[in-house]
């Protein structure tokens, strides 16, 4: 009888608690969204500050997008550069100096005008040496810029950006660049307002509260309206803007889940509009079902190995070259991932006017000979490598088809070994690693992004390989004023990256996640670009 | 039958009378469930001591033509996403995950009781230094030291017996000491000592096993935690190197999963749910029977 | 009593400079750094940057840096969490771990205490085997099952809970706070009913039976107080161990806790974060522990007295 009394209370309890969890209207956050024009996405992780100049992820690249503006923007449905801060601008014949005529609208969400003064206090910050901005060298194809960023100049009249008037800047290059205005998108570029930055520290200070929320200046379609780390950070419309006609939305909610899974299920019970990444797993399940949120669009990012060439027998292109075509690509994207991602043949992904020609198939027999030519007959005497990859389920999935593969088609064995991120990182630059898994997100749409990786003194080339008649393409091509013979240089380099394979690559990233359909106006892309401007909601009938 | 003999005779309570023994013996032949119990997990143990004889396939086996599908005549338990026996792949989970359950808490266990037991008899300067040394340890955050260990030394099984059970043992200790504390204010415990036997003969013989219950609650408590553990540390990505598989790993895969291919999760949960079932379920038993002062009616 | 107290705060103090001292030199010795990432940036930039945090200063220079902040209460800045202090970030994020606990050992106590007496009062009864099987499924399942499986339940197919949030939408705080405590729920019901039928056979117990005294009577009025006494020893170290087992419920469920920051920071070598989080909670768990021999004392009267002495 006791019992029963106490299971009574018991259940009483779980019921009142229910009822008061169901009482309330059942309205989504996604549904009064769509009333409000508040939009709430998924944004992978906290951002670290989100300011322009010392951030170097996506999160913060998602949020710098809707607080700052460049001198030019970008379209995400066509990724053609559009007005910015500057109305327009002229280059010079030889393709060194931009002039950009800033637009008269343009305003700090304080109401402050924007001047080109801004731009060269801005540009020296990103450049000052003790600020430590990892994206610095992103601004080294203007003149000087390097050396006042290593230190052999102090000056910053010598480097190569002067404000002619309020509204004029001039830019110098050291050597044309053919992407110039793509950088110029690129957040390492966005101005931010002097006076502020003043106020809460000096120019080359880190983390200082000038990115509070209730001291923040920006200059974009939005402005910092509330930030609780973890939680969430809002942004709403900066009346200030000089297209805010065209900003539709009044907020937007960003949330840090890191968890794609916790992500979905947010975005089942209507708590977000737009999810950051939809789980390898579940995309099947909704292409198949041919769900109206899912959106899933070619990226322009290369997932490959990489062999580490001061490593025998890694350091006979043979060997890798058979490693590289006994992988059967069509296999792990068709059967493993399913999710969309292509089988990469060849390095670069398509895009940008360009497509390699160079190919590295499967083909089994090819690579069998290629071993035996290089000694080991049938995996004889083969060493035992390991497969270094960062711990995350997919990369193992990979690892483990790929160990079975070169033991099926080669009878060679590797082990495998993964490694929390930093480890990771720190075993890949001091070379202590065999083969390492390898992704490769390009900086800006151009091939030149994923080819000057392997130059041989490139900072990302953690592979040991250098080849001179490489390094010579690669640098005619940044020297060529024709496309096409610039095109044609990259055809030639990544034919001997292939053939010499430093690299095998596996497949090009697809881009998956989920758009609730009430969103309009957004355009995905490769390049996984965003603009906020144009974005609306809309309530379902 | 035999083994549960051998397995209850290292308890040091069973050392000194023989009457004792058998009544213990006969209190848990009664209790059913407690030996349906004690038979699933000989059965166990005695599958892991085997699989590399009886598991359909090879662990590394893949077939990712199959992909993942449900269970069939060939893969009883269903594949995973990449075609893997998953009745094979349980198999081998299970070796790891009860190596890794029962070492470490061994490991526990013999510090523990020791520790808890001689702290909590001697009293006074030692237990307060030897239970400051607990605090100490206590204080240590576990999961980033584990985490750092991991990071630093790479995840290997030998890690991971001596981390979690260098983790598991302080809170035997504690309890034990407790236990101690309460048994040894009791006047049997100081008729002993009026009689004037040996600080250690009264450990041995009075104060363990009195605390006997206690711990092996705490025990068939601990192996669980630690399985738990060990899966807690999967879910990071810090527990087994693949292609090997734990208990732990399968269930942070079938988790992934768990709506596409619901028996990724259910037939590895299900084994480890009732691996922790039978566990408690056998402890309860051995509880009450090794309790001397149990009614015997 | 107050003696017993200032004994035990003073012996905190060598205890937290142990604590201090191994974690600030094993998390320098973890390979890779706080600003390691994927694009490679120049050594200049990396010393600039390693600068701005003293990290450029020796190691054991550092250390005592560290110490001496430590003694004027700042933890210092976050690495990762550039604009933030580490004191701000666990000002923020420990009360809602720590109401994240309450709840979690508040329905562990709930479900897991009467589980454990209904239990004990009929050993190897229906009435021990059902309530102890419902109360076990806690320590079956780990938590990254159960707060899925419940999220999916409640949050999505019947849409009853948010699968979200922390005090941004009602009811957004029981799935985390079941899923966090059943385990513990589990672990009070064995304790407990070991406890009671340990008491439970006691001489004076059966005296007071055979004294005709109702069964429930007897529980309530003098086997309780007995029978708790393991579970009181059982709670400061599980409210403790709670705030890193939050981590997993945190990371599910989107709460901005202490536990998320905890886990994370190890991994991104946020080396203030690291510190300043296992100090707090080093701190916590012997203050929790403090709490748990002071009651046990109290609850036992001979203790009691040589506490006193």
């Amino acid at each position: 009888m006791t019992l029963q009394r106490y299971s009574r209370f018991i259940l009483a309890l779980a019921g009142a608690l229910l009822l008061s969890a169901c009482s309330d209207g059942q309205r989504t956050a996604v549904e009064i969204g769509n009333e409000q024009q508040i939009l709430h996405m998924g944004n992978g992780d906290e951002p670290s500050d989100v300011d322009p100049h010392t951030t170097v992820g996506i999160p913060e690249r998602q949020i710098q997008l809707a607080l700052f503006e460049g001198l030019v923007s970008k379209s995400s449905e066509t990724l053609e550069i559009e007005p910015g801060v500057a109305h327009s601008w002229d280059i010079s014949e030889d393709g060194l100096v931009y002039t950009f005529y800033l637009n008269e609208e343009a305003r700090w969400s304080n109401g402050d005008p924007i001047t080109a003064e801004h731009f060269v206090w801005s540009w020296r910050r990103a450049l000052l040496p003790g600020l430590g901005n990892q994206y610095a060298y992103s601004l080294y194809s203007i003149k000087n810029a390097e050396d006042f960023h290593r230190e052999r100049i102090s000056d910053f009249d010598e480097v190569g950006v002067t404000a002619v008037d309020e509204r004029t800047l001039r830019i110098e290059l050291e050597s044309p660049v053919p992407y110039f205005l793509e950088l110029l998108e690129h957040h390492s570029f966005y101005p931010v307002h002097p006076p502020t930055i003043e106020q809460f520290g000096r120019p080359d200070q880190r983390g200082t509260r000038w990115t509070r929320p209730e001291n923040f200046v920006g200059n974009g379609a939005f402005t910092l309206k509330s930030w609780e780390p973890n939680r969430v950070l809002v942004v709403e419309k900066n009346p200030h803007y000089w297209d805010a006609d065209r900003v539709l939305l009044n907020e937007i909610h960003f949330y840090p889940v890191q968890q794609p899974a916790t992500e979905e299920r947010m975005f089942r019970a209507g708590q977000l509009h737009i999810i950051n990444l939809l789980a390898e797993e579940r995309v099947p399940r909704y292409k198949s079902e041919e769900h109206p949120a899912l959106r899933s669009f070619a990226n322009y990012a290369t997932y490959y190995y990489e062999f580490n060439t001061r490593v025998e027998p890694l350091g006979d292109p043979r060997v890798r070259r058979a490693l590289s075509l006994s992988i059967n690509r069509e296999q792990i994207t068709d059967q493993m991932l399913r999710g969309g991602q292509r089988p990469a043949e060849h390095f670069t992904p398509p895009g940008a006017g360009y497509e390699a020609r160079a190919r590295v198939p499967y083909n089994p027999e090819k690579a069998r000979e290629l071993l035996a030519e290089a000694g080991y007959p049938n995996g004889q005497g083969f060493p035992t490598l390991t497969i270094l990859y960062n711990t995350l389920d997919v990369h193992e999935r990979i690892a483990v088809v790929i160990q079975q593969m070169w033991r099926q088609e080669l009878n060679v064995n590797v082990t495998l070994r993964n490694q929390d991120w930093r480890v990771y990182l720190a075993s890949k630059r001091g070379g202590d690693y065999h083969i390492a898994r390898s992704g490769w997100v390009a900086d800006y749409y151009d091939p030149n992004t994923f080819l000057d990786m392997f130059l041989s003194d490139g900072g990302n080339n953690d592979t040991g390989w250098s080849n001179e008649r490489y390094d010579e393409l690669i640098g005619r091509a940044a020297r060529a004023e024709d496309t096409e013979q610039r095109m044609e240089y990259f055809q030639q380099a990544e034919a001997i990256l292939l053939e010499e394979a430093p690299i095998a690559p596996i497949y090009f990233y697809q881009y998956n996640h989920l758009v609730s359909p009430s969103v309009r106006g957004w355009h995905s892309n490769v390049m996984k670009h965003v603009n906020y401007k144009g974005v609306y909601l809309e309530s379902q009938p | 039958m035999q083994r549960i003999t051998e397995q209850t005779a290292t308890e040091p309570v069973l050392e000194e009378g023989s009457s004792l023994t058998r009544d213990a013996m006969h209190r848990l032949f009664k209790n059913r469930l407690a030996l349906v119990s004690a038979g699933f997990l000989l059965l166990l143990i005695l599958v892991a001591l085997l699989t590399p004889w009886i598991a359909p396939y090879a662990y590394q086996d893949q077939n990712l033509l199959l992909g993942a599908s449900s269970p069939s005549a060939q893969h009883w338990l269903g594949t995973d996403t990449l075609g893997r026996d998953q009745l094979t792949r349980i198999l081998y989970g299970t070796r790891v995950s009860l190596m890794v359950g029962f070492v470490a808490t061994a490991v526990a266990l013999g510090i523990g009781v020791l520790w808890g037991a001689t702290a909590g008899y001697l009293g006074g300067r030692v237990d307060n230094a030897m239970m400051r040394i607990v605090d100490v340890l206590y204080a240590l955050p576990f999961a980033i030291f584990i985490i750092l260990l991991t990071v630093i030394f790479g995840s290997s099984m030998l890690l991971l017996f001596l981390a979690i059970g260098a983790v598991e043992w302080l809170t035997m200790a504690r309890i034990v000491r407790g236990q101690v504390l309460t048994i040894k204010r009791q006047e049997y415990i100081e008729a002993a000592i009026a009689m004037g036997l040996s600080r250690w003969r009264i450990i041995r013989r009075h104060v363990i096993p009195n605390a006997v219950g206690p711990i092996i609650v705490y025990t068939t408590l601990t192996i669980p935690s630690v399985i738990l553990l060990e899966s807690f540390l999967s879910f990071l990505g810090l527990g087994i190197q693949p292609p090997q598989s734990s208990w732990g790993s399968l269930i942070s895969d079938g988790v992934e999963n768990m709506e596409n291919y619901p028996w990724m999760l259910i037939f590895p949960a299900l084994t480890l749910s009732v691996t922790l079932f039978a566990l408690n379920f056998l402890g309860d038993g051995l509880r009450d029977a090794l309790d001397p002062r149990a009614s015997k009616d | 009593m107050l003696r017993f107290l200032c004994k035990r705060l003073a012996l905190a103090i060598p205890v937290m400079l142990v604590v201090i001292t191994i974690t600030f030199f094993l998390i320098r010795l973890a390979p890779g750094g706080p600003f390691d990432q994927e694009r490679n940036v120049p050594p200049e930039v990396m010393a600039n940057l390693h600068a701005q945090y003293n990290l450029d200063a020796p190691v054991v220079r550092q250390y005592f840096d560290y110490l001496g902040d430590l003694l004027r209460g700042d933890l210092g800045p976050s690495f990762r969490y550039t604009t933030r202090s580490v004191n701000e970030m666990i000002a923020r994020g420990f009360p809602v771990t720590m109401e994240l606990g309450l709840y979690a050992i508040l329905f562990a106590l709930l479900v897991g205490m009467p589980a454990g007496i209904i239990a004990a009062m009929r050993p190897n009864s229906l009435q021990d085997y059902v309530p102890m099987s419902a109360a076990m499924v806690g320590i079956c399942l780990p938590s990254f099952v159960l707060g899925p499986i419940l999220m999916l339940i409640f949050g999505i197919w019947l849409g009853w809970l948010p699968v979200s949030g922390w005090g941004s939408t009602p009811g957004d705080k029981i799935l985390p706070a079941i899923t966090l405590g059943s385990t513990y729920a589990a672990y009070i019901a064995r304790i407990t009913r070991g406890g009671m039928l340990e008491v439970l056979s006691q001489d004076y117990i059966r005296t007071a039976r055979a004294k005709g005294l109702s069964t429930w009577r007897v529980v309530m009025v003098h086997a309780l107080r007995g029978g708790v006494t393991p579970v009181v020893s059982y709670l400061g170290p599980a409210l403790a161990g709670l705030l890193a087992g939050s981590f997993v419920v945190e990371t599910i469920f989107q709460i901005p806790g202490l536990g998320r920051f905890y886990i994370q920071a190890a991994f991104n070598r946020d080396y203030t974060m690291i510190m300043g989080t296992t100090v707090f909670l080093a701190g916590l768990i012997i203050l929790f522990n403090l709490i748990a021999d002071v009651i046990l004392v109290w609850l036992n009267p001979r203790l009691r007295q040589e506490a006193g002495h």
